[in-house]
């Protein structure tokens, strides 16, 4: 048993912790972190978004040559070395986790690998491979991230898969049933629809990615019609294994009559914090029933010296929210005063065609009141996105009324998450209509939609019929 | 005939005076010496009447304006040929107008781009007070608008002080005021009628009912935050940098500023509602938020020592802020708003505790013979049936005038650059009143000059007035030195705090019967102890050691006044 005396630990090595971890050297803060993997990166980087958009782009470049097929241009039917693609998949994964380790190295912070579970609130405990560490801390961050949640009344089948499983791709499943119709379910079903493989989804809510507004869903399932059959309102309440297949009963508005028979189940219904998986109550860390940590703007849970960032905070589960919290933290740590404090956090999924959202969405500018007028521009109308054959896309904006301050957007369309970059910083810098229409962007581009959306705003579009011209 | 004559504040005693409270309104015909407006100053109210009778035209002030002599009010049109000659300052209380419900129409300064959104198809909504719990009658503290005044949805428009809270009654909509059927100390309840706006662009679908009593009220949860002392500070001019205040207007989410910006005012404890923003569109940038901190830090702070918590230090000192205390976790609490005198004068009583280096000389005198001598004058006056009573107070008055003819340095006042004194060649002596609003301190004049008879009976008329809380201003200013006399109630000595701009204070106790030697025995006699603050840095200690003998001995030999 081997014991370590360190200013900061981090434990979980996900983005958030990472982050935290080498922000925190950096600061000059002798910092060890703590996972149970071999690598750094966490879910995202192992078994998440990382490998996912390696899968998805093999997936958008199989789709792209089909396509040109109807503008003169046929390849032959593809055919697919699955531990190809898994191993180009595994080496995206492999450089980055590389890269973090290096980096790791450089700023001298020690990687303890094994499960940390809090046994004081200065004191952790890792179990490893190669027996206990014991870690004394002045100051702590979880970041241990979250983990799929599983049903209970789905029998354990290894054809019953989760996010992780479908990634590791054995095979190619000839007919696969996604259960939930949120971003990391429709992604997977995008990859294995790519290979071949016939996909189902359904959704126990009336709408796929609930989160997103309704006419940008609209448009995403206009587009998927021919790739999924959707379930919608619909929720699976049996799965029996048999050696042919998964026999699945549904029930609600879309439910077939009889059970239907899948190769493969994939269990995309959310995630679930791990809050309670660190033993956080031994450090008088207070953990709510469902995982979660509660904590104040500086990241602070309960007790002063233990922060906590990412998954396990609360919503948004996400990568890119989880590193700001981690610099928070680790700059309050290194005596900062500093906030997390941001107007918005994006959201996409990296389906085909993408959906991307940023700011307030329509149904909550609702919810809350807000006196707004949203501004859609159709990529119909857009010279780039005709010659991109890219046309089923939207970008609309949404405004507050009095002010004209842009208040959030939603982009569904080839490359929406690229684009989401200039609407999140246009929120952030209290940009109005007249700033981002008056905001000269580049032709053709995709890009260029949200000027113009801005412009509709504005009532000075000439890309289109200007319903505001005759009030000018 | 008519003709228009403006409305001009005559001298109102110095400094520049808020104003409180608008009697009159737009269009309404006024007697001569009618109240235009009410005024306070820090340290009285009064009432600036007009000059002539005649139609009041124009109202350039809105309750909570400062203004200073010469400040035009206003215009009326006169009903006589000629202006009414100018009366001696007889401010008419007793004639003060109730203002009536409906005010006619709003003033004419309007600007072009309320012309033009009042021309885009308006309504009128009714304002009443929305449900405010089980509360009735509840008063009217103080008026955050004024007619003609352009607010925004949720802006404050009147503050209602319970028995339990302050709370701000909002405006349901953005618009423009267009009567007020209420004022300060009024009692409203749930639906009562509290003013009339103007609603610019509304739907006309929108029923007018549901729309004017929806808002709750927002509850203030302490006085000193309320959006009018916030407006109060922020129009206050500083001696400081630029005050780049947004004027105490929060309007939350609404604060334009990068995200770069927001961490700077976390770091400093900015609430960027609070700033106002020099850039684009009224965009906070970094040195908005930067001199912002440093305006705050070098301001004067209303209360200092309550402001705790707020991030502000000391009041410019760098002492640590009061700790936040939450005295309800160790027994029941009440919250008392302080009244406006202790208000007005907390500011004074702090910057003279802590500007002026105080030394307080303890004396006692000797007053058993003049005890004697009064209680035989009171006997006789008594007797006389003249009405009047004289107390001790009187003789004290008369002592320290005559010490301070001969100790001319305790009748000066430090000149305004701190290097010469202003030394005084009058004898005014201002007797500190325990009102049951505060302390405030009337001035008697000439005492040198006037006999016992005289100052007995214009201390009683001032102590009347000052209970009934209607000393003028006038009546508060120009004194020389202060007694301040807790005889009356007990003690054997205090340290008083001088009353800046004078340069010592007289502090009385309860006088005492004390075995005094003469000399081969013991003799009881009866002895006030004295208590002189007094400004070091004008008065060495000798010399006050020598004014409390000249007192104790005037005292104890009123002859020696004569000598």
């Amino acid at each position: 048993m081997s014991e370590i005396k360190t200013q900061l630990v981090v434990l979980g090595a996900g983005p958030g912790g990472y982050s935290a971890a080498f922000r925190a050297a950096d600061l000059g803060i002798d910092t060890v972190i703590v996972d149970v993997r071999e690598t750094l990166g966490g879910v995202c980087l192992n078994v998440g978004c990382i490998p996912s958009k390696a899968l998805l782009h093999v997936a958008k470049v199989i789709q792209e040559a089909k396509h040109l097929s109807a503008h003169g241009v046929t390849f032959g039917e593809p055919t697919f070395d699955l531990d190809k693609i898994r191993g180009w998949k595994d080496s995206v994964v492999d450089q980055l986790t590389k890269g973090l380790s290096g980096m790791s190295k450089m700023r001298k912070v020690k990687h303890v690998q094994g499960y940390g579970k809090f046994t004081g609130p200065n004191t952790l405990e890792v179990e490893g491979k190669d027996g206990k560490t014991t870690i004394t801390f002045d100051n702590a961050i979880i970041s241990a991230g979250s983990e799929p949640v599983s049903l209970p009344f789905i029998p354990e089948d290894e054809r019953v898969i989760d996010s992780t499983g479908a990634l590791e791709m054995r095979d190619i499943p000839g007919k696969m049933l996604v259960l939930g119709g949120g971003i990391i379910g429709l992604e997977m079903g995008t990859v294995y629809h790519a290979l071949g493989s016939k996909i189902e989804v359904v959704e126990f809510l009336d709408q796929l990615m609930p989160a997103a507004d309704k006419d940008i869903v609209k448009m995403y399932m206009k587009t998927i019609k021919n790739k999924f059959t959707t379930m919608l309102e619909t929720k699976v309440v049996g799965v029996e294994a048999k050696d042919d297949g998964l026999y699945v009963t549904f029930e609600g508005k879309q439910a077939p009559a009889e059970p239907v028979r899948y190769d493969r189940v994939l269990v995309a219904v959310g995630r679930k914090p791990n809050g309670s998986l660190v033993a956080a109550e031994k450090a008088g860390v207070t953990v709510t029933d469902r995982g979660f940590i509660d904590v104040d703007k500086q990241m602070r849970t309960n007790v002063s010296n233990i922060f906590a960032i990412g998954d396990l905070v609360g919503q948004p589960m996400l990568a890119h929210k989880a590193v700001h919290e981690g610099h928070v933290a680790a700059e309050v740590i290194a005596g900062k005063k500093h906030y997390f404090d941001p107007k918005c956090i994006p959201s996409v999924a990296y389906t085909e065609p993408e959906v991307a959202w940023v700011g307030l969405t329509e149904k909550e500018a609702k919810e809350q009141g807000v006196d707004y007028e949203a501004a859609t521009f159709p990529w119909a109308a857009s010279g780039r996105a005709i010659a991109s054959a890219a046309t089923d896309g939207l970008t609309k904006l949404l405004f507050e009324k009095d002010s004209g301050r842009l208040i959030g957007g939603a982009i569904i369309g080839t490359n929406a998450g690229e684009m989401l970059g200039e609407i999140g910083l246009a929120i952030e810098m209290g940009a109005d209509a007249e700033d981002i229409a008056l905001t000269i962007h580049a032709h053709p581009t995709l890009n260029e939609s949200i000027g113009l959306a801005a412009e509709i705003f504005e009532g000075s579009i000439t890309d289109m019929p200007n319903p505001k011209a005759k009030k000018k | 005939m008519t003709n228009l004559i403006d409305i001009i504040v005559p001298d109102v005693g110095g400094d520049e005076v808020e104003v409180i409270e608008l009697c009159v309104e737009i269009g309404e015909a006024v007697d001569a010496e009618a109240s235009i407006v009410t005024v306070e100053s820090d340290k009285a109210s009064m009432d600036i009447p007009c000059e002539g009778a005649g139609t009041i035209k124009s109202l350039n002030v809105k309750v909570g304006d400062k203004i200073n002599q010469g400040d035009i009010l206003g215009q009326m049109e006169s009903s006589a040929a000629t202006p009414v000659p100018e009366a001696e300052l007889a401010p008419a209380e007793a004639e003060q107008e109730t203002p009536k419900a409906a005010a006619p129409e709003a003033p004419a300064p309007v600007s072009p781009k309320e012309a033009a959104t009042a021309s885009q198809g308006t309504k009128t909504i009714e304002v009443k007070v929305p449900d405010i719990g089980d509360a009735n009658d509840v008063e009217i503290i103080e008026m955050l608008v004024a007619e003609g005044d352009t607010v925004e949805p949720e802006d404050g428009l009147i503050t209602l002080e319970t028995d339990k809270a302050t709370m701000d009654v909002p405006a349901p909509e953005g618009g423009k005021i267009i009567s007020l059927a209420v004022k300060v100390g009024d009692k409203v309840s749930e639906g009562s009628l509290v003013l009339t706006l103007e609603v610019s662009g509304a739907s006309d679908a929108e029923p007018t009912a549901q729309s004017a009593a929806a808002p709750e009220p927002t509850v203030v949860a302490e006085a000193a935050e309320s959006p009018a002392v916030q407006q109060d500070t922020a129009r206050k001019a500083p001696p400081v940098p630029h005050h780049p205040s947004a004027g105490g207007k929060s309007s939350t989410g609404k604060v334009h500023a990068s995200p770069s910006v927001r961490r700077l005012a976390r770091e400093f404890g900015v609430d960027l509602t609070l700033v106002k923003g020099s850039g684009r569109k009224n965009r906070v940038q970094k040195e908005d938020v930067q001199s912002h901190v440093k305006y705050e830090l070098s301001r004067p702070k209303m209360n200092p020592g309550s402001s705790a918590g707020t991030g502000s230090t000391g009041g410019g000192l760098q002492v640590l802020a009061q700790p936040n205390v939450d005295f309800a976790k160790f027994g029941e609490v009440e919250e008392v708003p302080l009244t406006r005198i202790q208000k007005l004068s907390g500011p004074n009583l702090h910057r003279n505790w802590v500007t002026i280096p105080h030394v307080t000389q303890f004396d006692e005198a000797d007053i058993t013979d003049l005890e004697t001598f009064r209680k035989e004058q009171n006997a006789i006056a008594e007797k006389r049936k003249l009405g009047v009573k004289i107390t001790p107070l009187v003789f004290m008055m008369k002592a320290v005038a005559d010490a301070l003819k001969q100790y001319p340095a305790f009748n000066s006042s430090l000149s305004a650059s701190g290097e010469a004194l202003v030394m005084k060649k009058y004898f005014h002596i201002g007797i500190a009143v325990e009102t049951p609003n505060g302390l405030v301190v009337p001035v008697v004049r000439d005492v040198d000059k006037k006999g016992i008879m005289e100052i007995s009976k214009e201390l009683m008329e001032i102590s009347v007035k000052a209970r009934g809380g209607k000393l003028k201003s006038a009546d508060m200013q120009g004194s020389c030195f202060t007694i301040s006399s807790l005889g009356g109630i007990g003690g054997t000595a205090f340290t008083p705090i001088v009353n800046a701009p004078d340069v010592a204070i007289l502090g009385v106790s309860k006088s005492e019967m004390k075995p005094k030697w003469n000399g081969k025995d013991f003799e009881p006699r009866l002895m006030l102890p004295l208590s002189l603050s007094y400004d070091h840095r004008v008065i060495d200690g000798a010399l006050a050691a020598r004014f409390a003998v000249h007192v104790s001995g005037a005292l104890s030999d009123l002859r020696r006044i004569l000598l």
